[in-house]
């Protein structure tokens, strides 16, 4: 344990180069934050693009093929760029030390490596903009054969994907082994906070997933480049088995994505409900359970591509076992809601949109993983309202809920709340308005990906787009009232500011370099005790 | 403050030394079973489509020594090797239910 600090960590070094090299894991994690939020910012401008050209049926704004590679771009840097690394990277750096009332991860080279590494993948996904025929027209999905035989920047973004892919798999092992050899004493797995847990569950999918679509991509490239006849029909290969190996990664990915904004939930509803949390174990054991049977089930995605009738439907089965450890963590959500001391701050504003809009996004879920409704849904619009209320209304919500959550705790500021709740307002409608729609119009058979519609599709195609505008105002005005908590005056924050009883609201606000001044106490019963620390 | 979960960790690991003997004996059998795949495949045993299938279980044999005595898995509590278990069980499920699919289709 360091000797007591004044300085708290932003103090302790000035300069870019402290910043850029440095190995505290609160650094790193806010090195990811800025660009995290860079790179989501751009994939929000691609995004609004894409609406802008859907206004109306027929040539907007730009050329089909431009419109390819601008969904392609926008799918890579929101998926590789943000939703994956957005909670674990930012949150997880930040906090699971703290939480755990450690001093820093595990191997704080390594975390400091993964962060550049993220850095060079994802500018190497960028200057697909600047070469050759521009990024990548095949979707973020890179289906092969296409993408073998497509003159666009397709190999640049693959490696950008298998570069990034190792920052990943660097964070999911600093997490697991600082979970396992860095609790502090008396923290035993079930004093851990659900975030905790979350982050476990997360990292071993990190770790035994990544690698499969790293040689994944690898075998795109060797077959663009030597012309091995893998996945390309006309020279031999087997585009179902690219499917294969591509879900193989990316179903599980999407619990990388999903697991952690899970955890986030965890945290914020017991603090803002004054109560114990409803089933802490259920809870835990279900993000275990979440990430083993999530690998089982990568075959949803392939209904329709002509795969085999036996495995479609073992595959069907299968992903209907995942809801079941899913509902548990809502079911106990809500329990933890009820008869709960309800203080209705800009966080769980956040938590309880989460929960609505994801709620929407798991039941459509279920429509997609039954074989016979997905066969008539495959590729419509239906989908992508599904994965956009399950990664953006879920994950994308927990993420900017967690931000007004712990940023009192990051920065020692804090923001203007009535803005804060005015702004999840228009963002929460935005949202609605901008995706509800999309579950229609791909009910009434609109197909993704189009640049071009049926007139029958125009309505549920403008109001998206008028949607699009709404979020985009929502969006600007949390990140405004956001930063301008930086530069307004400087209340007294104090160290635990919404009353929380995990390690982090113990300490300074913000923390010491080391993180604590004093040793941390862990609460007797468990993480969430209220009853007996209030 | 990390150091008392870390040494309590250490000490119920302990510290191992492996043989010379140990490490050669795992190279020659590693060498020998390198041998066997090449042989298999070069002088043409008539195995017919047993033959990928033979590579693959010597292969499997190669792991096991490698991990066992080379990254020391031997020597490490049981939770790792359970964890090892845990990644082959996930590996041949994505080969049993690719198969699946595949012989299926």
């Amino acid at each position: 344990m360091a000797a007591t600090t004044e300085l708290n960590f932003f103090q302790v070094k000035k300069g870019l180069f402290s910043w850029i090299f440095s190995v505290d894991h609160k650094r790193v994690g806010l090195l990811y934050l800025y660009s995290i939020m860079a790179f989501f910012l751009v994939g929000v401008i691609l995004g609004v693009l894409m609406r802008l050209e859907l206004l109306n049926p027929g040539k907007d704004l730009m050329e089909a093929k431009t419109y390819n590679q601008v969904f392609t771009m926008h799918g890579v840097i929101m998926i590789f760029l943000f939703i994956i690394p957005s909670i674990p990277a930012v949150f997880g750096n930040f906090f699971l030390p703290i939480m755990l009332g450690t001093d820093d991860v595990a191997f704080p080279k390594l975390n400091l490596l993964s962060w550049w590494i993220y850095v060079v993948g994802a500018l190497m996904a960028l200057s697909t903009l600047l070469f050759g025929d521009g990024p990548a027209d095949t979707g973020w999905t890179f289906y092969a054969p296409y993408s073998v035989r497509t003159g666009t920047n397709v190999t640049m973004s693959v490696l950008a994907a298998f570069v990034l892919g190792f920052a990943n798999i660097l964070t999911g092992l600093n997490f697991i082994v600082t979970i396992h050899r860095l609790r502090t004493p008396g923290m035993t797995f079930f004093k851990m906070p659900l975030f905790a847990w979350a982050l476990y569950a997360t990292s071993w999918i990190q770790l035994l997933a990544t690698p499969i679509i790293g040689i994944t991509l690898l075998m795109i490239v060797a077959e663009r480049v030597l012309g091995v006849g893998l996945f390309d029909p006309s020279i031999g290969g087997d585009p179902i088995l690219y499917q294969h190996l591509f879900w193989i990664y990316s179903h599980p990915a999407v619990y990388i994505m999903a697991l952690p904004a899970f955890g986030i939930i965890s945290e914020l509803l017991p603090t803002f409900t004054h109560r114990t949390i409803f089933g802490y174990k259920a809870i835990a054991f279900s993000s275990l359970a979440i990430a083993f049977v999530g690998y089982f089930v990568w075959g949803h995605h392939m209904f329709t591509t002509g795969m085999s009738g036996a495995a479609r439907i073992v595959f069907s089965i299968m992903t209907f076992l995942v809801a079941i450890p899913t509902a548990i963590k809502v079911f106990n959500w809500v329990a933890t809601l009820y008869k709960g001391s309800i203080d209705v701050q800009p966080p769980l504003l956040y938590a309880l949109g989460f929960i609505f809009q994801f709620m929407i996004g798991g039941l459509s879920g279920l429509v997609l993983g039954a074989l016979a409704s997905d066969v008539h849904l495959h590729d419509t619009y239906f989908v992508v309202g599904h994965f956009h209320y399950v990664m953006f209304g879920g994950t994308g919500f927990a993420f900017f809920g967690a931000l007004h959550y712990w940023y009192p705790k990051i920065w020692g500021r804090m923001y203007n709340k009535t803005i804060a709740n005015i702004a999840f307002v228009i963002f929460f409608i935005g949202f609605n308005t901008l995706y509800f729609p999309m579950l229609i119009s791909g009910l009434m058979g609109m197909p993704r990906r189009y640049y071009d519609y049926l007139p029958e599709f125009h309505l549920p195609n403008m109001i998206s787009t008028y949607g699009s505008w709404i979020l985009a105002t929502g969006l600007v005005l949390m990140l405004g009232n956001l930063i301008a908590g930086f530069f307004g005056p400087k209340p007294e924050i104090g160290r635990n500011y919404w009353g929380g009883i995990t390690l982090e609201w113990q300490t300074l606000s913000p923390p010491p370099l080391q993180n604590f001044d004093k040793m941390p106490e862990i609460p007797k019963g468990g993480p969430y005790d209220f009853e007996n620390n209030y | 403050m990390k150091n008392n979960t870390e040494s309590h960790d250490e000490s119920a690991h302990g510290t191992h030394i492996t043989s010379n003997k140990e490490h050669y004996s795992t190279l020659a059998a590693l060498l020998l079973l390198t041998v066997l795949t090449v042989s298999i495949s070069v002088f043409g045993a008539n195995l017919r489509s047993l033959t990928v299938a033979t590579a693959m279980l010597i292969a499997t044999v190669k792991v096991i020594v490698v991990a066992y005595y080379f990254m020391h898995l031997k020597f490490e509590k049981k939770i790792y090797t359970w964890l090892v278990l845990l990644v082959i069980v996930l590996f041949l499920s994505f080969l049993i239910l690719t198969s699946i699919e595949y012989l299926n289709r």
